[in-house]
């Protein structure tokens, strides 16, 4: 009977991988752990080259907040221009 | 015991009321919530019966751990044929409705026929009764509400009811609880609205006795640490959802201007961050609030900053209200997304729905199907903040031509609009899409595609998918309860191995709805969270009930394939464009023009998806037509249902 199982289930098992601090890189075949400079507005993936607006939940939390928008359609119409998409 | 809860037969032509208890075996076999609504659904809805007229049964239901020990049994779930789509209906809403029902001794409602004049039904400790609501007919959701409290002089009162769009049979009408919360999608509240049945009012004080308190309540602490541990929650509390339409919208996995964008370029006024700014201005710091038992709170509060309806609280804006007068209608200021909110709520109408065929319509008068003639001289371009509200005002009480035509649906409009109008309906069952674009993540294409009420991300969606996930993780979650040794891939662009992981997490939220729990409770959105291993534990301590983790999957696989039975009894077919398992064209034709560098140019892969949906049938055990193979049935104890068709 499960009831008697004791211990950590899958899930709670998993939460002892987690990162503090950092954020993913959007870009879904990247997804590069990204670490902004404390208090910078914006950061750029190293590894993909996407730049995204940083939102300071608190001095030592970062997250995405969005794309910077030149940077990120300057990048999509580039790649469409080399795949042909009109 | 919640065991002992009762089953309410409340016919509105006869006034015939019978209540019944829940008989263990059927409890054993489909639980509660969900999955016994559609065993009840399938056995007591005559096969093609008009979903406004009085053979169409509507269910309303708590989950079997409602307002129990364990954490956020707050769900309330209605089911019944839809007036939308003409297949299965079904809609589940937070706020505190389901738990004072069971409170007040029911967990499930049968309710059949048409009322002669406008009604409302009335349960208080094992009593139930049928009341005129002439009076109460014609009032917005709160006023609704309110007027019932004050009918019946109880300030405790919690009541589910339709507003003036289900009243004006809108398809997509809700049925709603609270200021916001909202049994969305499939029309409920439109069938309520032909029955003439204005609400259902609730107010209970019996006690539910915990088969094992100590241990129910020892173990929801481990379950609570769960929940507020999990980043995606604590995230959840500080932004509500808007924080997911802000993140989809940063890589590219959203609508806009109906399908022909996948992001919403410079939507910094309506991003997360700028929805929190005006929450707080306007309701101050502790802006966020939550539904019954649940600590998460992702509810926010806030009052319309400026405009016509300037200073007028209400609650939210969701994800779907960011993208419904926001992103689809390329209008992405908040003003225009906290106005369009409220409206919705007001008047009880589905806000995905609804932004979504307006923003059609928008396309089609870029297109000159429809032209200023068919919008009384509305200028219905992109952009144009002022017609998107409007247009809601329009859809709910049925003004002129295009409002009229709209709030019979996207499949009905398309027929009269004409042209090549269907074309561009994005859509699935009939139901629209949610604002998101998945064009990038076949994953999620996969599930639209097969979710039992149409295109939906609440019944199948791996949205863990997105994460890059290591495989061993991944493995790991969807190796449980049932072993899994199928190829899988963190690679959400991917085809390999998703069709098992919308399985996997259609019986995962199958589960949750089934024993009333809110989906943030579960792998909806975080990877950490609790799932079936956890629910037998809970189940067993609240309830007495002994099923381990495979039993409680067998149950969740049952209650998806009943939900599938009556879909077929329906006149679903697997490639039908209106009530089948298939995307629009568009998903294989047009390529994504935006987002991160790698969602460029990407669109999905017919021959590809193609597989995937015969894979996916395969592990539900269907045949290559979607239809269950006579072992399969036999095997989920299915083979004589319906077995008792009233």
């Amino acid at each position: 009977m499960t009831i008697e199982k004791e211990g950590l289930s899958t899930a709670e098992s998993l939460r002892k991988t987690r990162t503090h601090g950092k954020f993913r890189c959007h870009n879904p075949t990247c997804m590069e752990r990204i670490q902004p400079e404390k208090g910078k507005k914006t950061a750029k993936c190293p590894t993909c080259g996407m730049e995204y607006r940083v939102h300071w939940v608190n001095p030592q939390l970062p997250r995405i907040r969005g794309p910077v928008w030149e940077v990120n359609r300057k990048l999509a119409e580039t790649k469409l221009k080399e795949m042909g998409v009109k | 015991m919640p065991l002992d809860r009762k089953i309410a037969y409340i016919d509105l032509t006869t006034g015939d009321i019978q209540t019944k208890p829940i008989p263990l075996d059927v409890r054993k076999k489909f639980l509660g919530g969900r999955g016994l609504d559609a065993y009840l659904l399938y056995n007591h809805t005559e096969k093609g019966c008009d979903p406004l007229g009085p053979k169409n049964t509507l269910m309303v239901s708590g989950g079997i751990l409602t307002a129990t020990c364990a954490s956020a049994t707050a769900r309330t779930h209605i089911m019944a044929k839809s007036p939308l789509t003409g297949l299965l209906g079904s809609a589940n809403m937070g706020g505190f409705f389901a738990p004072e029902m069971a409170w007040a001794g029911f967990h499930h409602l049968v309710i059949k026929g048409k009322a002669k004049h406008p009604v409302y039904i009335y349960i208080h400790n094992g009593e139930v009764e049928i009341r005129d609501a002439r009076d109460i007919w014609g009032k917005s959701v709160t006023d609704s509400q309110w007027a019932i409290r004050e009918d019946l002089g109880d300030q405790e009162v919690k009541s589910l009811v339709c507003g003036p769009a289900g009243e004006n049979l809108v398809r997509f009408a809700n049925v709603m609880t609270g200021i916001k919360n909202s049994g969305g999608r499939s029309g409920m509240g439109c069938v309520l609205g032909s029955k003439n049945l204005k609400a259902v009012a609730v107010r209970g004080t019996m006690d539910i006795k915990i088969a094992r308190p100590k241990e129910a309540l020892e173990y929801n602490k481990r379950f609570i640490d769960q929940i507020v541990s999990a980043k995606v929650n604590q995230t959840q509390g500080a932004l509500g959802t808007p924080f997911i339409w802000g993140a989809t919208n940063s890589w590219g996995g959203v609508r806009c201007r109906n399908f022909q964008y996948n992001q919403c370029e410079y939507a910094d006024d309506i991003e997360p961050e700028r929805i929190d700014e005006i929450c707080e201005e306007t309701m101050g710091k502790y802006h966020m609030t939550g539904c019954f038992g649940c600590q998460v709170h992702c509810r926010a509060q806030y009052k319309i900053p400026s405009g016509p309806y300037a200073g007028t609280y209400d609650e939210g804006p969701e994800y779907t209200s960011q993208g419904a007068f926001g992103g689809e209608t390329d209008t992405p200021r908040a003003i225009t997304v906290l106005t369009g909110n409220h409206l919705v709520n007001k008047f009880g109408m589905d806000n995905l729905e609804t932004g979504s065929l307006i923003s059609w319509a928008m396309e089609l008068y870029e297109l000159g199907i429809i032209t200023s003639k068919e919008t009384d001289g509305i200028d219905l371009k992109f952009g144009n903040d002022d017609a998107v509200i409007e247009m809601i005002d329009r859809i709910c009480f049925r003004k002129g031509w295009l409002g009229d035509t709209l709030a019979d649906g996207g499949i009905a409009a398309s027929e009269k609009i004409g042209k090549n109008s269907f074309n561009y309906l994005i859509q699935v069952k009939g139901m629209s899409n949610l604002h998101s674009d998945e064009r990038a993540t076949p994953a999620l294409a996969l599930n639209i595609a097969t979710g039992s009420r149409g295109s939906d991300h609440l019944r199948s969606r791996p949205a863990i998918d997105l994460y890059h996930l290591p495989e061993e993780v991944l493995r790991k979650i969807y190796s449980n309860p049932v072993p899994y040794d199928g190829p899988l891939s963190s690679e959400h662009t991917e085809y390999i191995g998703k069709p098992w992981q919308v399985f996997w997490q259609e019986n995962c939220y199958m589960g949750v709805d089934c024993l009333g729990i809110c989906k943030y409770h579960t792998t909806f959105l975080g990877a950490t969270l609790p799932n079936f291993e956890d629910w037998s534990k809970v189940l067993y301590y609240n309830t007495g009930l002994e099923m381990n983790p495979e039993e409680i999957w067998d149950v969740a696989v049952r209650c998806n394939m009943i939900e599938r039975l009556f879909n077929l009894r329906e006149g679903l077919a697997r490639e039908d464009l209106k009530k089948g398992d298939m995307l629009n064209h568009r998903y294989f034709d047009e390529p994504c023009r935006r987002g991160a560098i790698d969602v460029v140019g990407r669109k999905i892969d017919k021959k590809k998806f193609i597989q995937m949906i015969d894979e996916f049938y395969e592990h539900k055990g269907l045949d290559n037509n979607g239809i269950p193979k006579p072992e399969t049935l036999k095997k989920l104890g299915l083979k004589n249902e319906p077995s008792h068709l009233v």
